[in-house]
């Protein structure tokens, strides 16, 4: 029971995790928030649901196509509209106004262009679950785990290792010195909102087999996701992750030995409790103060 | 001079036309007028009250559909359980909207811009999720909960005539509120605090206090709001009072205009109106709704009522300039 418990809490806190890392992402490089996240999970899921199962596409292709797709998406709404209401500096609450617009506009567009429905995935694997330490796990759940390790690490040896990954850090950290020194800040402020979108849609195609694909997956998993955040140490990559899958445990913990209908509530009240006792979050980062 | 006199007659004239409109609407056959003034005058109030808090102090609320809902919820539930005339629930749960935002802004007031607009959500759902799962089922759960309409000494409000009066009164009594809060000291110590929180600390005012009293204040007014939609409807459902429904106070405030009496008022009106005008392109609401938010944040940063002062302005200062050249 307890193994089954954690094993579910670790599929969801991964995905958690990869919803919190694009927050940091993009309140690192722009200093913004994008509630848009939740939705590009489920638009990532129903992206990868078109290409596996009514294209027929191999589900390696389909999982590059769907974030491709994202990434687009992000990079897109960056240029065309996030940037458009810097230039005009507007007030920061209306750039986080315009990304609930944009949520509000996926969500309809997702609901028109596929159903409301619920849809499910065929068998991705050939073995649908495989026996771990004694109890029988789902192969799209180990996938899922597996794949956001590889995507986190790849994240952090990108922005380490790479020359654009360290220009990204650069443009980060101090947007004018970083352009003084020949960095296209603009491109790697946008760049950075498209790694957000793509992470979000793989979180989406990771989870659509186990949960099932419809419309409001992705927006209460994108708001919680925040809480997340928030715990690790809001734009602390490391604190994404470890905030993520400590949520995520914690979530399905108190689903399976308290009670399922506070587990809404439980991240909620988490998301107030460090806000209001430790805004620094596990990992310390100061972020978020003035 | 000459102003002086000219603005007792615009006022009167706008009083009278206030009073004589339910008949008007009536008159013209088109019933449904008048229950759309009454929700327009909730929101008046409710976006008011949001404007306090954002507009004057400068503090974002993304939950405000909590505080609606426990004015709401508050006074139907005084009411069912306790018996308690419902004029005077209305009251007590207004005040229990007041206390719990004092409560929240508290710790709150210390968040900077962006996280105050994440802790507000969590507020909002946290107190979504209780009403949904409330303990022992005292909100109804999903059902939601029915109840009376409001009794004002003896005669009933049940007709949308009778409500629209008390409405009218309600908000008239609430904007002559929020105009005496903020020309006075308190109002004046708010908008030093938008301005810049840390000069105000300076200048010797209790910032911590004054942006719990704005919170709370707005609080009161989103509160009473949502007591009067509970009388008004008679039924009260958690799908009211979710994360959609603050996003509309917000966006109601910032199409307005806001930092004034009168922006709140344009945008509350207009935004229920298109919303309403809509309601057959239901499956695109949210659409049009995302479309329509996203233009006015692109094209009008100031609000409806802020550009057309802005505009008002110009025109001005082009008629001087004008008057100038020519002599």
């Amino acid at each position: 029971m307890l193994l089954q418990i954690l094993v579910s809490g670790f599929v969801l806190g991964c995905v958690y995790g990869l919803i919190a890392l694009g927050y940091s992402l993009i309140y690192k490089s722009s200093g913004l928030m994008n509630f848009v996240q939740g939705d590009v999970l489920t638009l990532g899921a129903f992206l990868g649901y078109t290409f596996y199962s009514l294209l027929g596409l191999p589900y390696w292709l389909s999982l590059i196509c769907t974030v491709l797709t994202a990434f687009v998406f992000g990079l897109f709404m960056e240029k065309f509209v996030i940037r458009k209401l810097l230039r005009k500096s507007v007030l920061a609450i209306y750039i986080v106004l315009a990304t609930i617009a944009i949520q509000y506009i996926l969500q309809n567009a997702i609901q028109a262009i596929w159903s409301t429905k619920m849809l499910n995935y065929p068998q991705i694997f050939p073995v649908p679950s495989v026996s771990v330490a004694g109890i029988m796990v789902q192969s799209e759940s180990i996938f899922c785990i597996v794949m956001s390790f590889v995507c986190m690490a790849g994240l952090q040896f990108f922005m380490k290792y790479t020359r654009f990954g360290t220009a990204m850090r650069a443009a980060a950290m101090d947007a004018k010195a970083a352009q003084a020194c020949g960095i296209n800040t603009s491109l790697s402020t946008g760049i950075s909102w498209g790694i957000a979108a793509g992470m979000a849609a793989l979180a989406g195609i990771l989870l659509g087999p186990i949960y099932g694909v419809f419309i409001m997956l992705g927006s209460t998993i994108g708001r919680k996701g925040f809480a997340g955040a928030i715990m690790g140490g809001y734009g602390n990559m490391y604190g994404a992750i470890v905030g993520g899958i400590l949520l995520g445990l914690v979530e399905t913990l108190v689903a399976g030995y308290l009670s399922s209908t506070y587990k809404d509530m439980i991240a909620y009240a988490l998301l107030l409790l460090f806000l209001f006792v430790k805004p620094t979050g596990i990992f310390n980062e100061r972020a978020i103060t003035e | 001079m000459e102003k002086n006199k000219k603005l007792p007659v615009a006022k009167i004239a706008l009083c009278m036309v206030l009073l004589a409109l339910p008949f008007l609407f009536t008159a013209v056959g088109f019933q449904y007028g008048v229950l759309v003034c009454c929700f327009a005058f909730l929101y008046i109030i409710a976006v008011s009250g949001l404007d306090i808090d954002f507009g004057y102090c400068g503090q974002i609320s993304m939950g405000h559909a909590a505080f609606f809902a426990i004015g709401a919820y508050g006074s139907v539930m005084l009411h069912q359980y306790f018996h308690i005339p419902i004029i005077f629930t209305m009251v007590i749960a207004t005040v229990l909207a007041a206390a719990v935002g004092a409560v929240i802004a508290y710790p709150a007031s210390k968040l900077v811009f962006h996280f105050l607009s994440l802790a507000t959500i969590a507020f909002g759902e946290i107190v979504y999720s209780l009403l949904l799962n409330s303990p022992k089922g005292v909100t109804g759960n999903a059902v939601g909960m029915f109840t009376d309409s409001i009794n004002l000494l003896g005669f009933s409000l049940s007709s949308n005539e009778s409500f629209y009066y008390f409405g009218l009164a309600c908000t008239a009594i609430f904007l002559m509120a929020k105009w005496l809060m903020v020309n006075s000291k308190v109002g004046r110590a708010w908008v030093a605090i938008r301005e810049n929180p840390h000069a105000a600390g300076g200048m010797g005012i209790n910032v911590t206090k004054y942006k719990v009293m704005a919170f709370a204040v707005s609080a009161f007014y989103t509160g009473f709001a949502g007591a009067m939609y509970a009388h008004l409807v008679r039924y009260i459902g958690p799908d009211t009072f979710t994360q959609k429904q603050s996003v509309m106070f917000v966006t109601m405030m910032l199409f307005g205009g806001t930092g004034s009496i009168l922006g709140p008022i344009v945008g509350a009106v207009l935004v229920f109106s298109i919303t309403e005008g809509l309601r057959m392109f239901e499956q695109y609401q949210m659409l049009i709704y995302g479309a329509l938010l996203l233009v006015v944040i692109v094209a009008l940063p100031g609000g409806v009522y802020g550009e057309m002062k802005k505009l008002a302005g110009k025109l001005l200062q082009k008629g001087k300039g004008g008057e100038k050249s020519a002599a």
